[in-house]
């Protein structure tokens, strides 16, 4: 794609274990524009997070491991790397923040140590200047009294203000690309609008890349330019937003957008998808949605659907196009 | 918030801590008064032994001891003498008690030092490399030894140690001498094998609690968020994860102080023949000396207070959620 | 008595299980009392402890379990997974075989016998020099161990096997009995403490800090000294003084369930504080209470072992402190002497801290064994 800063080819994360080979990742493949809000749906275990990891090569290495593909970041393939690149890369030009601030700060030291710890990391400034840094991050998330609160300790803050913590230390070296994994999945409903405003906030004075992961499919439609749907460890669908959610071709994605509860309809029972999502040391052949698509053909059963470009951007991986 | 939060938790923990000397006090004095002999019967023994007329030296005793006022009388002589520096007379060696102690108290605290920092330094350093590589070969060896150092018991290890190095091998001597120097190279020499036996089962703990502490914060997040930062791998664990892991060890490791050093000090005292402590109180049992047997144990007692109450202190600085709660 | 009539006073002190503790207790206590101020002795100080502890054991631990038999053969079967702790069990199997059936085949260990004295074990051989008064010089003489002594003898001529026999029973009868007395009293004080909170939990717990700021084996060494050594004696000091770990450690795993819904439920249908705390309580922290006394064995043998080895054990038990003690003060003539009560020592104290460890494994729900 024009303009692609990340492009991943293929990738496959395999987790080696006593009960099986756990294919977490199995084969995807996506770009993500300069600029772009990219937004990598799905449900729990589908493979999002693991992708995310994958790219900054921080899986659990016994026993998780990339096997094959490439992530190709400005020319660079990531996924063969060496240790040392890789780490100056983390924090500075691509940033990952994580689901549960709480756990994700470290309890014994205050934010603006752990904030002030990255800069002096990355870049070449005194202490004095690291500090000042850190604070204006935190004044960029909104934190009020930005000094006070670089004094603090992460237990010492709600789970807003933990949040824009994490999302101001991210920031602390201008990353190219912020890596957000379910940022506002463990948050309360008024917490989640203010992250999404700091987000948008983000993507329009700092013209930053973002790869937001989450299940939820309204936070997709508020923030997503760009929408890849993964199912069981493949993509299944990716399209422009507006397009995938008016327009959606893939039956998993048609399912999900169906079991959104609409408050306008009358309605007797919530919309489900029949079935569970296949365990990943036991993968269904052919289609992994076939046992449960209600438009299964038999080809479906017998190989991997390849990619079929619908409409301009809009690839869907099903036999039926 | 904070400033003055740590100060009236020191002084919380103090007032806690004069409540214990009092309590380790009392507990003391009833444990000596409802024994079978009192002191005094015990001293009359020894000195009926000795040659000298019982029914003159009962009064002088009485009187000195105070065994002729009522039980709360002496209970107040008792914390009062104890206060005032007066720790009794120690007539098997002719010496006030706390001239006694002050001779000899030296002899364990090197003993104890020596062996403390021998066991932090090697037992943790282990502890966290079992940790970072889990299931390697060194884990599984570091482990397996450090259940062996736990299981030895730590005076068949001198004893050993004594058969093998100073009697078949002839390296050292098989008692202390305390004719050396202590501040000299020959003294360092003569503490290998005393330190030796007692740091062993001491690191053999360190390890294994380092290594769990470690591990339950390897599997954290926030190693995650480390690395994901860039930080070097050695900063990750060195750093990030080892304060965290600090926490709970210094615990366990003051818990062990009480239940284990101690006890082991004085046997290694004992078999190595190092005048401390505790082999003055081994004496002494055997010589029926009662005051400096009481002494030694609440000698021992009262460093414990002391050293909880500092590890209390240490841990509340060490950790800010409980600082900042 | 009616049957409506027993169930009623059941009901008052919490079970019928408690109803049934109590009429034994008394029973002991009478017996007891009987025994120190009345007549001539009933029985043994030891039997005294071995029969408060197996009334307790038999009602709050033996019929618990066979009532739970199905729980009981599930963990059974997630312990015997782990290698070490089926070694260690092994071990504690041949070591009981040992202490019960050893005495028949071996001699007195205290039988002296000077004739045969510094014999070291089959298949070693030690020299030893003889002044011979009418040559006025020294010959050596070459001396092997023979299979009447296959440990070896040491300088008064006792038999060590018999010896480390003898002690095999001692180290497990102290262990037994100890670790009871020691894990049952620190389950109540916790149990206790951490259900009745308050004014109770406060002075409980101040009183388990007192305790536990003394070194425990300094504080054994102090009350063994004052009141003189005795087997059953000595027991008892190593119970009454070991308990505040497992105090601490049953308090706060009980403080955890006390919120829980089960005894709020429990609550709610009437069942009084004594019933909560012993037919609820008690059985949550079986568990636990299971680990903690079988590591808590190891320490109590040492401790018995460490007062043997300076001196202040029962003089008339051979326990293996004192085949140390005795091994140490003649090091250089009979050597064996001092190595096989250590080795013994050595491999209880392991065994009985992998089948701790096993069973701490099989305990835990998130390990998968």
């Amino acid at each position: 794609m024009e303009g692609a800063i990340l492009k991943i080819r293929n990738l496959r994360t395999y987790f080696f274990t006593r009960r099986g080979i756990v294919k977490a990742v199995d084969g995807v493949t996506f770009d993500l524009v300069k600029g772009e809000c990219l937004c990598l749906v799905g449900e729990s275990g589908c493979g999002k997070t693991v992708t995310a990891l994958s790219i900054l090569g921080l899986i659990d290495s016994p026993p998780g491991r990339i096997v094959g593909g490439e992530i190709f970041y400005h020319n660079m393939d990531l996924a063969k790397c060496s240790a040392e690149k890789l780490r100056h890369i983390r924090g500075k030009e691509i940033a990952m923040i994580f689901q549960d601030a709480q756990s994700a700060l470290n309890p014994v030291f205050t934010i603006g140590d752990q904030i002030v710890e990255q800069i002096k990391l990355h870049l070449e400034v005194s202490h004095r200047e690291a500090r000042d840094k850190a604070i204006s991050r935190l004044k960029e998330v909104g934190i009020p009294s930005p000094e006070e609160v670089a004094n603090y300790y992460p237990h010492q803050l709600s789970g807003g203000m933990k949040q824009r913590a994490m999302i101001a230390m991210s920031l602390s070296c201008d990353p190219r690309l912020l890596i957000a994994d379910e940022p506002t999945t463990a948050v309360d409903v008024t917490i989640k609008a203010q992250i999404i405003d700091i987000f948008h906030q983000l993507k329009e004075t700092r013209k930053m890349s973002l790869l937001f992961i989450t299940h939820e499919l309204g936070i997709v439609s508020e923030i997503g330019d760009r929408i890849v749907v993964m199912y069981a460890g493949r993509v299944a669908e990716t399209a422009v937003g507006s397009e995938l959610l008016n327009n959606p071709k893939h039956p998993y994605t048609s399912g999900l957008i169906k079991c959104l509860p609409d408050i306008t309809q009358e309605r007797e029972r919530l919309e489900s998808i029949p079935g569970t999502v296949p365990s990943l040391i036991d993968l269904p052949s052919g289609c992994l949605f076939h046992p449960r698509c209600d438009k299964a053909i038999a080809i479906c059963r017998e190989k991997q659907p390849p990619p079929v470009i619908v409409n301009h951007g809009h690839t869907v991986f099903c036999h039926r196009y | 918030m904070g400033k003055t939060w740590l100060r009236d938790y020191i002084i919380k923990r103090l007032f806690y801590a004069i409540i214990i000397a009092w309590g380790i006090l009392t507990v003391t004095f009833i444990l000596v008064r409802i024994g079978p002999t009192s002191p005094a019967d015990k001293y009359l023994t020894n000195l009926a032994a000795r040659g000298e007329e019982p029914a003159q030296v009962i009064a002088a005793i009485e009187a000195r001891y105070g065994l002729d006022k009522p039980i709360h009388e002496q209970y107040i002589s008792y914390i009062g003498n104890l206060a005032r520096g007066d720790w009794g007379w120690s007539f098997s060696t002719s010496m006030p008690v706390i001239e006694l102690i002050k001779t000899h108290w030296i002899y364990s605290f090197q003993l104890i030092l020596f062996s403390t920092i021998l066991a932090a330094l090697v037992g943790i350093l282990i502890g966290i490399y079992s940790a970072v590589r889990q299931y390697s070969k060194t884990d599984y060896i570091a482990t397996f030894f450090s259940f062996i150092g736990i299981s030895i018991p730590n005076f068949w290890l001198g004893v050993m140690l004594i058969l093998l190095f100073a009697v078949q091998l002839g390296l050292f001597k098989t008692y202390y001498d305390t004719g050396i120097p202590l501040l000299s190279l020959a003294n360092l020499k003569q503490l290998i094998l005393p330190v030796v036996t007692l740091g062993t089962g001491m690191m053999a703990g360190y390890t294994r609690y380092t290594r769990s502490a470690m591990l339950d914060n390897l599997r954290k997040e926030f190693v995650r968020t480390a690395r994901a930062k860039g930080l070097p791998e050695r900063v990750v664990i060195g750093k990030h994860v080892f304060r965290n892991a600090i926490l709970p060890l210094v615990t366990i490791i003051m818990f062990d102080l009480g239940s284990i050093v101690f006890g082991g000090a004085y046997l290694t005292e004992i078999v190595f023949g190092i005048p401390g402590l505790g082999r003055i109180s081994f004496n002494a049992i055997f010589a029926d000396d009662y005051a400096v047997v009481v002494a030694v144990t609440l000698i021992s007692a009262f460093l414990i207070l002391l050293i909880n109450l500092t590890t209390d202190i240490a841990y509340a600085y060490l950790d800010p959620r409980i600082r900042y709660d | 008595m009616t049957k409506k009539g027993i169930k009623h006073l059941a009901g008052k002190v919490g079970g019928i299980k408690n109803l049934i503790l109590i009429l034994l207790a008394t029973l002991w206590g009478l017996t007891l009392l009987a025994d120190i101020f009345v007549v001539e002795k009933i029985f043994d100080p030891l039997g005294y402890l071995y029969i408060a502890l197996g009334i307790v054991a038999l009602l709050y631990v033996v019929q618990p379990l066979y009532a739970s038999r199905r729980l009981v053969q599930y963990y059974w079967q997630r312990v015997k997974r782990n290698r070490l702790a089926v070694l260690g069990l092994a071990f504690i199997l041949f070591l009981i075989l040992l202490a019960v059936f050893g005495p028949l085949f071996t001699t007195d260990p205290t039988a002296a016998n000077f004739e045969q004295k510094n014999l070291p074990p089959v298949g070693f051989t030690t020299e030893e020099s003889i002044y011979n008064p009418q040559t006025a010089q020294f010959t050596t003489k070459t001396i092997s161990g023979t299979w009447e002594h296959p440990l070896g003898t040491d300088n008064k001529g006792r038999d060590l096997l018999a010896m480390i026999i003898s002690g095999a029973g001692v180290s497990l009868q102290v262990g037994l009995l100890a670790t009871g007395i020691a894990i049952a009293l620190g389950t109540l004080i916790g149990v206790v403490s951490a259900y009745l909170g308050g004014k109770v939990d406060n002075i409980l717990m101040r009183f388990t800090d007192i305790m536990m700021t003394f070194p425990f084996f300094l504080l054994l060494v102090f009350i063994v000294f004052i009141f003189g050594p005795n087997l059953a004696f000595i027991v008892l000091v190593i119970g009454l003084t070991g308990w505040t770990g497992t105090a601490r450690l049953i308090r706060s795993e009980t403080l955890s369930l006390r919120t829980r819904e089960f005894i709020l439920a429990a609550k709610a249908l009437g069942a009084s504080d004594g019933r909560i705390i012993l037919a609820h309580l008690v059985p949550n922290v079986v568990s636990l209470i299971v680990v903690i006394a079988t590591l808590s064995i190891p320490g109590v043998i040492m401790a018995e072992a460490a007062l043997s080895f300076i001196g202040l054990g029962d003089p008339a038990v051979t326990s293996w402190g004192m085949v140390l003690r005795a091994g140490q003060q003649s090091l250089d003539t009979t050597w064996w002497v001092a190595v096989a009560p250590g080795i013994m020592l050595f491999f209880t104290v392991l065994a009985f801290n992998f089948v701790g460890d096993g069973l701490r494994d099989a305990f835990d729900p998130r390990s998968s064994v």
